[in-house]
């Protein structure tokens, strides 16, 4: 290999030796190893082993497999998990789109309207999760609100019904900017004479919309739709800080009770079990996805 | 008078201007979703103690407005220390993760070498080892490490991303071959190539990863949570929820904290707002 390496390309290179590109790589596969590529290593062990911190790590082949089968809480947790991919993907795949219509428009004053929108983007899940507090309080404001409307009042946060979805609901607004932005990059792509033939042909606002301009953007709905269920599979950090998993499980996720398994109860095999199957499915789900677009493309 | 002059001479005109002050109010009604708990929370930590945070019908106007709250949540935390630290660990992550970044992108972009595509492969896999599923064994393996409860426990996993080495070998890949070739002919050695030559033209690309950075380490909090005892190291996101903790039903004093850690990225976001908003259309996040 270093011979070959060396051969090609000291003819086109003066001055370079065969190791050079390596050493550049030197401190990022440093990093690879220690940060993914062992602990990627010690979650497939663990995963099948039984580890409490305090003793020492101890094979146990198929058992954490075998438990989690039978574990109600985990079915409750994937349950919650495929809920929360169900309700989230129309508020991040399909609502950004309008955003992204309504801001995709020469005004002098768009760009400020573009940054209100992505504010929540760049701030801490932990403070948008206590500004949400505020507002949907039981004497919040959409309980306000909803009293206005002759509704409610919802305890959203502590009721099993509506937790899971204000949690939905919260990452959703969150996101909200970042998916506005893909589109607009995507809206921007679209040939602007297609759009004018249509209109020209009498294609109405709608039917330009659901003729032109969203066939154009199969290839960013493929990556929003992609980055909105692994974004809903990995929830973890929203319920964290806005009902810990709570009430009564409504809100546990599978990403929630690999937190809790691990490093609440130190069952940090167990954790791991369900880790890689977690895994698996965030695995599966981008595949899927990746075979549905080639054969729309093709 | 202007506008009734305005109206008999061009009735189209008119309902031009009537169509246009309805798209605004549409898109400020669509902006108060998005500030409106912000400014919901901003009302909150300057409350006076004589007034509801909470009640119908909403009372968002503060009278008078205090600041008393902002006293509060930063002598009941160590929240100077908690800014402090956040500030240590944005200050050494950046840096080091524009410039790993850089070394690992060059020779995937500028030169020719074995297992060049596997390489490449091998950092974009990290887009499918999230976070959130490496808490535990990066847990392990800083135990291992002895880095237990360190900064260079934070620090460590948020260097490398797959995001940073994907833009940046974009960047170096569209520099042209002439710039290179001069320098090669001049007798620089590839690390001259890429510090002295590269590094420099890619700045545009460097200046928006450092933004990035500056927010994801600004707003960690998971890993800092596992890997942080001492709250002595604590980053101000996990600040924030510790101070939800400690002053349990001090409303404003919560409100207040938690406005505290927004401003600095909020000013960042402000102040090159252009930047971020044109590099996140364009780059997918990873």
């Amino acid at each position: 290999m270093a011979v070959a390496g060396r051969g090609s390309l000291k003819g086109r290179v003066v001055g370079q030796r065969w190791y050079t590109p390596y050493l550049f790589l030197v401190p990022g596969l440093l990093l690879y190893a220690g940060m993914f590529a062992w602990p990627a290593v010690i979650a497939i062990q663990l995963a099948f082993s039984d580890y409490d911190i305090v003793n020492p790590i101890r094979w146990s082949g198929l058992d954490n497999f075998t438990r989690l089968v039978h574990d109600p809480r985990a079915w409750i947790a994937l349950r919650n998990s495929l809920l929360f991919v169900v309700m989230f993907l129309p508020l991040t795949v399909v609502a950004p789109l309008f955003l992204a219509l309504l801001v995709n428009v020469k005004l002098r004053a768009i760009q400020a309207f573009r940054m209100l929108y992505y504010l929540p983007v760049i701030t801490s899940m932990v403070a948008v999760a206590v500004a949400w507090k505020y507002v949907f309080n039981r004497e919040g404001v959409v309980n306000w609100l909803l009293q206005l409307a002759g509704l409610g009042p919802i305890d959203f946060l502590f009721d099993r019904h509506w937790a899971l979805p204000t949690v939905v609901l919260l990452e959703a607004w969150k996101n909200a900017g970042l998916f506005m932005m893909i589109y607009l990059a995507g809206l921007q792509a679209v040939p602007a004479e297609h759009v004018e033939a249509a209109e020209i042909d009498g294609a109405n606002r709608w039917q330009r919309l659901w003729h032109v301009i969203v066939p154009a953007l199969r290839p960013t709905f493929a990556v929003t739709l992609i980055l909105s269920m692994l974004e809903a599979m990995r929830a973890f950090e929203s319920v964290y800080v806005l009902t810990r998993g709570g009430p009564l499980d409504s809100t546990l996720t599978l990403g929630y009770y690999i937190w809790s398994k691990a490093f609440e109860d130190y069952d940090m095999g167990y954790a791991s079990s369900v880790g890689l199957v977690l895994w698996a499915i965030m695995i599966v789900l981008a595949l899927v996805n990746l075979a549905i677009t080639r054969r729309k493309d093709a | 008078m202007a506008a009734r002059r305005l109206y008999r001479r061009s009735p189209r005109l008119d309902r031009r201007t009537v169509r246009r002050i309805a798209f605004y109010l549409l898109l400020i009604a669509v902006a108060a979703l998005f500030i409106g708990p912000f400014l919901i929370l901003v009302s909150s930590a300057v409350k006076p103690a004589t007034q509801d945070v909470f009640g119908f019908p909403p009372d968002l106007i503060p009278r008078p407005p205090v600041l008393d709250w902002f006293r509060e949540a930063w002598t009941a935390i160590p929240y100077a220390r908690f800014l402090l630290n956040s500030v240590i660990y944005v200050g050494i992550t950046v840096p080091v993760y524009l410039v790993v970044s850089a070394l690992t992108a060059y020779p995937l972009a500028r030169i020719a070498f074995r297992g060049r595509g596997l390489f490449f492969l091998l950092f974009l896999s990290i887009m499918f080892l999230p976070g959130e599923l490496m808490l535990i064994p990066r847990y392990l393996v800083m135990g291992q490490l002895g880095l237990t409860d360190t900064f260079a426990s934070v620090i460590l996993p948020a260097i490398l991303s797959s995001l940073g080495i994907f833009l940046l070998r974009q960047a170096f890949s569209q520099i042209p071959d002439e710039i290179v070739e001069a320098a090669r002919v001049d007798g620089a050695n590839e690390f001259a190539i890429f510090w002295r030559i590269a590094v420099p033209i890619v700045a545009p690309t460097l200046a928006v990863l450092a933004i990035l950075g500056f927010v994801s380490v600004w707003n960690s909090f998971i890993w800092p949570l596992v890997t942080l005892t001492s709250q002595s190291k604590f980053p101000i996101a996990l600040g924030i929820a510790y101070l939800s903790g400690v002053s349990g039903t001090d409303v404003r004093g919560l409100a207040a904290g938690t406005v505290l850690s927004l401003i600095p990225v909020v000013v960042v976001f402000l102040l090159l707002q252009k930047r971020i908003l044109n590099s996140m259309g364009g780059a997918v996040k990873g």
